[in-house]
């Protein structure tokens, strides 16, 4: 009977903090966009005539295909992460394409028309160099590939191996390209640096060496970078030291014939490292007699191979060539070549390959971005039109990996930004209030009303009053001109002119710092990018922290976003500060950092423009602060007693903390040392800064209070063991008080491993880790607690707080791995907390704090039922309809940033990986506005059924008491 | 520490796992350790067909993905729905179907250093537990994943069937209808229901409760004749209508 009553209750908690989606909501509050990553590969699907497929393969290992009318993902396959799921190779025949994947290791190939997979083999180990398709009279059904040192041939139709060969001499010879032009031959082609190259001609059907031949070639390094093959298997290389062109033909391999450059009459730019680009439009044919020699970084000419001699076919002058390459439809190959036109915009030309004679009728003007990078390679689409003349599209690919798809005569058709495939850090910063809005506060806000007078004052009031009166009947036409409008035609089309906050500050504006350096401002309401900003400066291996200075409260001064760039190997830093609404940089400039950036913090002073202070701590532990006006430094003197930082030191084991002296040099005040030999430190974590607790203490069920520990200095420090043996590895959890450095708490999980993903807030910490001994993952919670008294309840201070916390703690397991873990956030925080928790499926999982309380009884007494607990449970269960994000599931989440709203319910999600997610969530359902499925009709409809009701019966009563008078 | 739930019991086939896990795998080629120490051990590939039952592999299969041990490593499915994931290590996983539409159940797959390998039902409780299940895997879909609640909407049929609107029409249907379909005036039904009411009311003498505590607190002559006739006033009202309207 008592596990009934249990079980009863356990599902009325169940059933009271269910808050899944309702089907009619997909798509109302929240948006998703997906990426694909930097392009590496891409192929046109020309199979059918109308295809509308381009193909692509990414750096984020990422193959997929997206749609060329609207820039739409049709399917896209997600790979692992790293080395071992990188694309080494690109070949396409027909509707299949094949992959080679992690450096060689894996062979895939795909059917394109519905994106699954064909086939999928396992190479033997080796270090992948090159792969071609071989084909024979007309028809690939072979692929081959190159290892450093072996080579083999698969069908294509199975992947079977047909056969394998170790490569001769494959000690001394580096070999690096394998080609075939479809004559039964497979040529490999190797070098001996400074001394030969080495040419391998394998014969197609069993693998046998047909010949074996080594011509000098001192000077050659690297056959890729340098030689193509042209014509009739024409190899042919250029040598940046003599400037020549170097031709070897490699079914007679005598020995190469050298012509300089300069006997063409051609020059290299000084310093320029020439370069070829020949093209084979069908693998199983031999690749055209033209090809592209860059001469410098705006020249590049169209050259022939013909009989031996090279031919000038075009030098595109006057035009200066940034990109140029070749395209090929039907029996027709053309040239696109790419030009910039003005600042402002680049112009494309068609010229035809076999004569270098320029097409009429094929320029293709388009702007580009002057806050976007510089275009960097060119995807050529060609088609036959009616009239048998090559149209064309083009998809140009920028340094800021935007994917940009134009038609002729210029119109983009598309944008994909796929920096946002890597976001690293993002802010959502409040958007400014409206014109009117504005009028109003500076109505107050300006120092000089003060002076103006009495009259002035009135006068100001109603003034700003009529504007105000005067928007309201502006906003009152455009909803009755918009009513009569059919719904579709009606959008709100949002640009930077007409952002203004919404009542409840649920729009906002979404600041997002790629790893390329490409900066977005994104609206959170529809996911439309209002402004993006390339910088181009930045180190590739940066590190981001995205500070937001002044928010967009106080109205005159502009909002003020900070972004702090560190390269992390010298730890030179620079600052780019910015408008977070507009995007432009800010006319303040920031200070220069010459040493290297230990630590940065935001410090809650304000200066006299209400920016907040950010001090950077340099390697020599002297501090600058920015800004750095007399006004801040005076502050920043007042109160140098009370500012304390801490600093960690991963590599070295070491946590240390300091303290501001007046003079802005730092003492250090404590140091806590972790044994690298042992552990490794690898998350610090604090509170946020924003985060707002409600009620100190919680009530229990005999109505006494247990107060919760809520040190704002806290630091959750995670570390995990050196040694990885399932037996004797280890993690442990330690909480320091960032001020004193005293060790609150520590806590150490036998055998279990990383990764560990750790939340932090109110009194609370919870971690996730793998149990290697029983191989799953395990939730741990520590939650902390002064007592039944507060020692001092109107203030903490760390340094006086006598009693050591009660620490409670409990464990669960969760039956799947996780990606990332973030907690939610309000305004106030009133409403309940929930753990939004990214999985690897792509589902985000709204989990309440409720089931990871360390209170949860293993008995039920009268008193945890009274206080709401729930029992224990070893496993958490996952439930599809706790997914915040239904079936729109975000791959590789990353990070998952929460912000508050202007409504208490209510908080904002962003999740981001390789797609991105905005959603907006209620740990405790709407208990603050009206649901939007509350029925209008209905309450409107019984209240005038209950007046027309008391209007009958009262007739009713007037009428009887009448008759009954007269009777 | 994990707390246990049910006591020694479950303790004790905690342990038993232990022992029975250490026993199958071997501890070298470990999840752990294997990785890291022995990249080129023997490498095995986990294999099988995932169904959604009554529908074309095609229109479902470019969004699918086969997971082993969260992303450790991934494999995809080919077009006719079956899968290998290749260069695995020997060890325990996970392995998991995932789609945004179709369910399926994860299944354990152990792999010895030999290269046996078994699959089972996951179990994280009682990691030890074997439940077999075929290999290579079989994996069918449950059904379409259910994200959504259900709206609570708004007919005339919840409304009347909910209890308390049922006790408010069902005593109004009977005091308005029941003198229509009987008939009063018939002398017979009268005297039948006049010993129905003494039936209900078997000793006329007995004092009303009710008329009694007000008696005993208002303490007074005043009471009963004040108190009692807010609350005895329908009745005889009512019983007077009853019987001579």
């Amino acid at each position: 009977m008592e596990k009934l009553i249990l079980l009863l209750l356990k599902l009325c908690i169940l059933v009271c903090v269910v808050h899944a989606v309702f089907e009619d909501q997909v798509g109302k509050f929240d948006w998703r966009q997906q990426y694909v990553g930097k392009v590496r590969f891409s192929h046109f699907d020309t199979q059918i005539q109308s295809s509308k497929k381009v193909l692509v393969a990414t750096e984020s290992n990422v193959f997929a295909a997206l749609n060329t009318r609207t820039g739409e993902l049709l399917w896209r396959h997600v790979d692992k992460t790293g080395p071992e799921g990188n694309i080494d190779a690109y070949l396409h025949y027909a509707q299949d394409t094949v992959l080679v994947v992690g450096n060689g290791r894996m062979l895939r190939s795909w059917d394109v028309n519905i994106g699954g997979l064909n086939w999928e083999i396992l190479l033997d180990s080796g270090s992948f160099q090159s792969a071609c398709l071989v084909g024979q009279q007309g028809i690939v059904k072979h692929v081959a590939v190159l290892k450093k040192t072996v080579i083999s041939v698969h069908y294509l139709s199975n992947g079977h191996q047909k056969w394998i060969e170790n490569l001769p001499e494959s000690e001394t010879v580096d070999y690096q390209t394998v080609y075939s032009d479809g004559n039964g031959q497979v040529f490999v082609l190797g070098i001996v640096p400074h001394s030969h190259i080495t040419i391998v001609v394998y014969s197609m059907e069993d693998g046998e060496i047909i010949k074996q031949v080594s011509v000098e070639a001192p000077w050659l390094s690297n056959i890729p970078g340098s030689c193509v093959v042209v014509g009739q298997g024409m190899l042919m290389c250029v040598d940046s030291t003599t400037l020549s062109l170097n031709i070897l033909d490699l079914h007679q391999q005598l020995q190469m014939t050298q012509i300089p450059l300069q006997s063409l009459g051609l020059e290299v730019d000084p310093g320029f490292h020439p370069s070829l680009v020949s093209h084979q439009p069908n693998p199983a044919q031999k690749p055209l007699s033209e090809f592209f020699l860059q001469l410098g970084p705006e020249r590049i000419l169209l050259l022939q191979l013909n009989n031996g001699q090279i031919v000038k076919l075009n030098d595109f002058k006057p035009l200066k060539v940034l990109l140029a390459s070749f395209a090929t439809t039907g029996e027709k190959t053309v040239a696109a070549v790419m030009s910039p036109k003005n600042a402002t915009a680049y112009s494309i030309n068609l010229f035809s390959a076999d004569t270098g004679r320029r097409l009429l009728d094929t320029t293709l003007i388009f702007p580009v971005d002057p806050n976007g990078g510089k275009p960097e390679r060119l995807h050529v689409q060609a088609f036959l039109k009616k009239d048998d003349s090559v149209g064309y599209r083009v998809m140009v690919q920028t340094e800021d990996h935007a994917l940009t798809f134009i038609q002729q005569p210029g119109r983009v058709m598309w944008t994909r930004e796929e920096a946002l495939s890597d976001v690293v850090t993002m802010e959502m910063v409040d958007l400014p209030l409206t014109g009117t809005q504005a009028e109003l506060e500076g109505e107050f806000g300006k120092k000089a009303a003060i002076q103006d007078g009495l009259l002035s004052m009135v006068l100001k009031r109603l003034s700003s009053q009529l504007i105000m009166l005067q928007a309201w009947i502006a906003h009152l036409w455009k909803l009755f001109y918009d009513a009569r409008k059919p719904r579709s035609q009606v959008k709100n089309e949002v640009s930077i002119e007409n952002l203004s906050r919404d009542e409840f500050n649920l729009q906002k504006m979404m600041v997002m710092v790629t790893s390329s350096g490409k900066l977005f401002g994104i609206d959170s309401k529809t996911g439309g990018i209002l402004w993006k900003h390339y910088l181009d400066n930045v180190p590739s291996n940066a590190a981001f922290k995205l500070m937001v200075q002044r928010t967009t409260a106080h109205f005159p001064h502009p909002p003020q976003c900070t972004l702090l760039i560190k390269d992390k190997d010298t730890g030179l830093a620079t600052l780019h500060v910015f408008n977070p609404i507009f995007g432009r940089r800010s006319q303040v400039t920031p200070p220069a950092l010459p040493q290297p950036i230990l630590q940065s913090l935001m410090l809650p002073l304000i200066d006299q423009d209400y920016a907040k202070v950010l001090l950077l701590v340099d390697d020599q532990y002297k501090v600058s602060a920015f800004p750095s006006t007399k006004n801040v430094l005076q502050q920043l003197q007042e109160t140098a007693s009370s500012i304390f930082f801490f600093i960690v030191d991963s590599s070295q084991g070491r946590l240390s903390g300091y303290r501001l002296r007046t003079d802005l040099s730092t003492e250090q005040v404590w140091e806590v040392a972790i044994p690298t030999e042992v552990q490794k430190i690898v998350f610090v974590k604090g509170k946020r800064p924003n985060e707002h607790v409600h009620s100190q203490g919680r009530v229990m069920g005999d109505r006494s209070v247990l107060y919760k520990y809520l040190n704002p200095n806290l630091l959750a420090v995670v570390t995990e063991s050196t040694d990885l043996h399932q037996e004797r590895s280890f993690i442990g959890i330690l909480l320091i008080d960032g001020v004193t450095g005293r060790i609150i708490h520590k806590a150490v999980q036998r055998k279990a491993r990383g990764p560990v993903h750790v939340v932090h807030s109110e009194n609370w910490v919870v971690y996730e880790y793998w149990s290697t001994k029983s191989r799953r993952n395990e939730f741990s919670v520590i939650e902390l607690y002064e007592g039944m008294e507060l020692y001092n309840s109107t203030v903490f201070s760390s340094l006086d707080r006598p009693h050591a916390p009660q620490v409670l703690q409990q464990s669960y397991i969760f039956p799947s791995f996780i990606s990332t873990m973030e907690a939610t956030l309000t305004e106030k925080g009133i409403t309940s907390r929930h753990l939004l928790i990214g999985l690897p499926s792509g589902g985000i999982l709204s989990l309440p704090k409720m089931f990871l309380d360390p209170r949860r009884p293993e008995i039920v007494s009268e008193q945890t039922r009274e206080e709401n607990l729930i029992p224990y449970a070893p496993e958490l269960i996952i439930r599809t309809e706790w997914f915040i994000n239904y079936n729109q599931t975000v791959s590789r989440v990353r990070g998952i940033y929460t912000a508050p709203s202007g409504l208490e319910s209510t908080c904002l999600v962003v999740a981001y990986g390789l797609d991105i997610y905005q959603t907006r969530v209620y740990p405790s359902k709407q208990f603050d506005v009206l649901k939007d499925d509350y029925d209008y009709m209905l309450i409107s409809s019984v209240l005038f059924a209950l007046f027309f009701a008391t209007m009958i019966s009262k007739r009713l009563a007037e009428v009887k008491l009448l008759n009954r008078a007269w009777r | 520490m994990l707390r246990r739930g049910s006591g020694p019991l479950l303790w004790l086939s905690l342990q038993a796992a232990l022992v029975l896990v250490s026993c199958f795998t071997d501890m070298e080629t470990g999840p752990g350790a294997g990785v890291s120490t022995q990249p080129n051990g023997d490498r095995f590939k986990i294999e099988g067909r995932a169904i959604v039952p009554g529908l074309k592999t095609q229109d479902w299969v470019s969004t699918a993905r086969v997971l082993v041990e969260g992303e450790e490593y991934v494999g995809f499915l080919r077009t006719d729905g079956s899968f290998a994931v290749n260069d695995i290590p020997s060890g325990s996983y996970v392995v998991e179907v995932v789609t945004p539409t179709y369910r399926f159940e994860p299944v354990r797959v152990d792999i010895t250093s030999k290269g046996k390998m078994r699959a089972r039902l996951v179990n994280y409780i009682k990691t030890s537990e074997v439940i077999r299940q075929p290999y290579p895997l079989q994996v069918r879909a449950v059904g379409p994943h259910s994200y959504f609640m259900k709206r609570e909407t708004w007919g005339w049929t919840d409304f009347l069937m909910n209890p308390m609107v049922m006790m408010m029409v069902l005593p109004l249907l009977i005091i308005v209808l029941l003198p229509k379909v009987v008939n009063t005036n018939d002398p017979e039904m009268r005297k039948e229901m006049e010993q129905s009411m003494n039936m209900l009311n078997p000793n006329p003498e007995l004092p009303d409760v009710s008329e009694l505590m007000t008696k005993l607190f208002s303490g007074g002559s005043k009471g009963p004749s004040k108190a009692g006739s807010s609350s005895k006033g329908s009745r005889p009202a009512a019983k007077r209508r009853f019987l001579y309207h």
